[in-house]
């Protein structure tokens, strides 16, 4: 068995740049990422998995990056909330979120856009319940989740006007 | 700066500067935090609600490589003292920051290990061998109060820290001259409202300089820091605390104890310390609100005219010896929400139990208040066979009649209660709404149709003379806040301010206020993010706590920028040789009066005031900054009737709510909340609305969902968000919003307090609509939450 302590030694990529390192067994992906990477903009905030606030995208797909293990990452791509803002300037999501004020401490608010992320890159344009329940694993304890509503409707249909475009 | 500078703007829905940070996780929390060498915390907490350490042994702890210094309760208790409570009570036991010889909750910090990083911490915990004597535990409030009970401290020789009745006008005659009194028992759960962002802090103590420092997110600095540095016996000026971003608080987010276990661990180590508290020691030991019981009686005449109000209140304290009787004292302060009542006695019972702290969370006692009261009022109007809306309508106080003092003390400012329900109940298409209900119920559909009307006072700013009631004796008093407004050698502005945000949106609001003053825009400011005790300029009342921002912060910003706005227009009239009154601010210039090419600019009077000194007006100190802090002038001591006003300004709400009830599940849905508030003044309405949809949903967290559960034996049984179960995304509704629009005469911008809100009246309102869509089957809400499998029971 391994020991919680022995060092695994582990490759892939976190927004688009390869790290190679050897990483406790026991380390999570969210530690990782904040601790040993620098990237503090993934959040922890419950460490059991319910309250969404680590969510980060592996190979495109929401995890929780508290329930996830560095080790188990080999070969995985995983994006961070640092991976999805532009050099310069915010996302269209991240902007809709900002005019809509769907925030307000912001701790949630970088597992809410890794979540949306996800959301808005299936195919169909989601509905305002269709929403509701892809965010329904991200909690916010500040806002009541209306105006986090309001900011993905705002970033579905500004998707829909580009790609009409 | 174009000249076509826009004015006003205070009162836009201003997009949030911070939230351009926040949305790109730019934030800085204090986990974002390092310091060099750092080590990192962990404590032992105990499996008991009662139990008596008999004995510690860290050896085997203090032998893993990697740990650098376990701290017991015994150690704790010689390096520093007692923890210094906020309302002194009866109770003057010693608090050390670790339990020294007896557990009195599950949770407890008794033991804390420093070491390289969290993981070998938390093995240490694992080799500490704590000998406990388990003790009986008292976990029910009304068996706390019986003479028999086990006793938290039995030097006390009783777990009441406050039992009282104070009396405000005629109320046994009112109660025999009454056509009727309404008598029921109410209770409210535990719960917690949970910030995401847990509690934490870094220490670190210079031993060349005997300064500790502390970076937290403790929302109450001013007194954080009078009762760290009291406990650790070195002055003030030695503890230097600083707030990052705070990722929310609630109330929550104080607790001495843990800064000072790691200052400890830091100067034992001599290096810097870090803890950041864990979801479970969160929901265990951090704090929750107050639960409690309210026996009720209400006189009235048969047409619904209110003539007394008593009060029995037994609040439970849990181990709380910092701030017990503030659930009391608030509810007693507010007791009369908005209703004329012309006589009221209130009983006040404040007991510590073996449970987790009791403290403050967003509305302190409020909540219950309003549970009680609201929840009456529905009694009572289908006792009487009134609508209920018109038995409110006929009992609140009126506009006429602003400001009316209540028996208690309270003095509501300002507001229109009448019209806020009406408005209320246009939106909530109330009559609609019956008729919908009337119908379904005829159908006899599966499913049931309630509605809810709850109405509120929310108060803004304490007035810390209140706690005479208790103490006898005054120590703190008033409502105040400080903050610094200095225009920078280039003519830009700089804001600090003593009470750190937690998603208030302060580096946005702050700048729309001092951009109107001063006549720039909202870019040209920029508001420190937080706190420093080093920096920010604060007082003993400084904080972020009481829906005080717009009663206190507001005014201190307000008059900092007036005294910078005066000294440019006195540096302006020398250098342009005009009187004062004939200069005017505006696009980042002072101007003269219909002379607007006779003209400085804010960074050609900043050069004078800081480089070019010899060009002051004689005997003008140099620089171009400004302090000030804002007393509210409503706060006074208590009189000799044990009269005050506990709070200050009077904000109000009116919900509507609509709920289906499943009789075949027993889930109840929303279908519709609207929310009709009067905060004043909107400073920024963006702000302002995120504020009505957060509070109201911590209400129907509450209502419906929220549960601080412990066993006959103290065992806690929610300590994950698996057990204690928070509002989704899918639980609350698309709330609709509405406003009106008095303004405070009190506060320098007329702005009320908006921060505590829907979390006030909220649960009320859910729970008169449940109530409603179950009343037919002989249900009387009593206590929350209201869960499926109690709406199971009650149809079956």
């Amino acid at each position: 068995m391994t020991a919680p302590s022995e060092r695994i030694a582990v490759r892939f990529t976190v927004n688009g740049r390869a790290v190679e390192h050897a990483v406790e067994a026991r380390r999570s992906l969210a530690d990782f990422l904040r601790d040993d990477l620098g990237l503090t903009g993934t959040h922890v905030g419950c460490e059991h998995g319910v309250c969404g606030a680590c969510t980060v995208l592996v190979d495109g797909r929401s995890a929780r990056s508290c329930l996830l293990f560095a080790a188990q990452l080999e070969g995985r791509s995983v994006i961070t909330i640092e991976g999805l803002t532009p050099a310069e300037g915010l996302s269209p999501l991240q902007q809709a979120f900002r005019d809509h004020h769907g925030l307000q401490c912001g701790f949630c608010t970088p597992g809410m856009i890794a979540t949306a992320t996800e959301l808005l890159a299936g195919a169909a344009a989601p509905s305002a319940e269709a929403i509701r329940e892809a965010i329904s694993g991200n909690l916010c304890m500040c806002t009541g989740y209306v105006n986090i509503v309001r900011a993905v409707e705002q970033a579905v249909a500004a998707r829909a006007g580009r790609a009409g475009a | 700066m174009s000249d076509a500078t826009p004015r006003g703007w205070v009162g836009r829905p201003l997009p949030l500067k911070e939230d351009a940070r926040l949305v790109a996780g730019r934030g800085r929390f204090v986990d974002d935090l390092g310091r060099p060498h750092m080590l990192h915390a962990a404590m032992l907490r105990s499996p008991h609600a009662h139990a008596r350490i008999v004995a510690v042994d860290t050896r085997a702890a203090e032998a893993l490589p990697g740990v650098r210094a376990v701290l017991t309760g015994a150690e704790a208790a010689a390096r520093s003292g007692p923890i210094r409570p906020l309302i002194p009570t009866t109770a003057g036991v010693p608090d050390y920051c670790l339990a020294v010889d007896r557990a009195r909750y599950v949770g407890e910090p008794v033991a804390a290990v420093a070491a390289v990083d969290r993981a070998t911490a938390e093995d240490a915990l694992e080799r500490i061998r704590v000998e406990y004597a388990s003790l009986p535990a008292v976990v029910d409030p009304e068996l706390a109060l019986r003479p028999d009970a086990p006793l938290l401290y039995p030097e006390l020789g009783t777990n009441v820290v406050w039992h009282d009745t104070l009396t405000y006008g005629a109320v046994d005659e009112a109660m025999a001259r009454a056509d009727g009194v309404l008598r029921e028992r109410f209770a409210i759960q535990r719960y917690a409202s949970t910030p995401l962002e847990t509690f934490g802090v870094i220490a670190e103590y210079d031993p060349g300089t005997d300064v500790y420092e502390l970076w937290t997110n403790d929302q109450r600095p001013g007194l954080t820091i009078s009762v760290v540095a009291a406990a650790l016996g070195v002055p003030q000026s030695r503890v230097h605390l600083a707030c990052p971003d705070i990722g929310g608080a609630f109330g929550n987010k104080r607790r001495p104890a843990y800064l000072l276990i790691c200052a400890l661990l830091a100067r034992q180590t001599g290096r810097p310390v870090k803890w950041i508290e864990d979801r479970i020691e969160n929901l265990t030991a951090l704090m929750h609100a107050c639960n409690g019981i309210m026996d009720v009686e209400l006189a009235y005449r048969a047409d619904g005219t209110l003539l007394a109000l008593s009060v029995r209140d037994i609040a439970d304290e849990g181990k709380n010896l910092i701030t017990p009787t503030q659930h009391n004292l608030i509810k007693l302060g507010n007791i009369a929400n908005g209703y004329r009542i012309p006589a009221v006695r209130y009983e006040a019972w404040s007991v510590l139990t073996n449970k987790c702290p009791s403290g403050a969370n967003r509305g302190i006692g409020k909540p219950f208040m309003c549970f009680a009261i609201e929840r009456t009022m529905t009694l009572l109007a289908r006792r009487l066979g009134i609508d209920p809306a018109e038995l409110r309508l006929s009992n609140y106080v009126t506009a006429a009649e602003m400001p009316y003092t209540t028996p208690p003390g309270a003095q509501y400012d300002s507001g229109d209660y009448p019209a806020t329900l009406r408005r209320a109940l246009e939106r909530f298409g109330y009559a609609a709404r019956r008729a919908e209900q009337a119908r379904a119920r005829a159908a006899n559909e599966d499913r049931l149709l309630g509605i809810g009307i709850a109405t509120s006072v929310e108060p803004a700013g304490t007035n810390l003379a209140s706690y005479e009631i208790i103490t006898g004796r005054r120590s703190a008093s008033g409502s105040a806040e400080a903050a610094m407004v200095r225009m920078e050698p280039d003519g830009q502005v700089r804001v600090a301010l003593g009470d750190p945000p937690s998603g208030q949106g302060y580096e946005t609001v702050v700048a729309q206020i001092v951009a109107d003053e001063l006549g720039l825009t909202p870019d040209a400011v920029t508001v420190d993010r937080g706190f420093d005790s080093t920096t920010t300029p604060w007082l003993y009342l400084s904080g972020n706590y009481s829906n005080k921002f717009s009663v206190t912060d507001v005014g201190a910003v307000v008059g900092a920028a007036a005294r910078v706005r005066d000294k440019l227009l006195r540096l302006a009239a020398h250098r342009l040789e005009v009187a004062a009154a004939d200069l005017e601010l505006g696009s980042g210039a002072v101007a003269v009066r219909g002379a607007p090419d006779r003209r400085l600019t804010f960074a050609e009077l900043a050069r004078t005031a800081y480089a070019d000194v010899l060009g002051l007006p004689p005997g003008e100190e140099p620089g171009l900054e400004a302090r000030h802090a804002h007393q509210n002038p409503l706060a006074r001591p208590m009189d000799a009737e044990r009269r005050v006003r506990s709070q200050l300004v009077f904000a109000n709400a009116a919900h509507c709510c609509l709920v289906e009830v499943d009789r075949r599940t027993g889930l109840v849905k929303i279908l519709k909340h609207v929310v009709v508030h009067d905060c004043g003044r909107e400073l920024n309405p963006l702000i302002v609305e995120g504020m009505v949809h957060g509070a109201t949903t911590h209400g129907i967290g509450a209502a419906l969902l929220e549960e601080v559960r412990y066993d006959e034996q103290g065992q806690l049984l929610t300590s994950t968000f698996m057990d204690y179960l928070k509002p989704t995304a899918l639980d609350v509704p698309l709330f609709e919003v509405d406003r009106l629009e008095h303004p405070s005469p009190v506060t320098p911008l007329g702005a009320k307090g908006v921060g505590e809100g829907g979390a006030i009246p909220g649960p009320a309102a859910v729970a008169n609509a449940v109530e409603d869509a179950l009343a037919h089957l002989g249900v009387v809400v009593r206590s929350l939450p209201i869960t499926p499998e109690q709406i199971w029971r009650w149809l079956r």
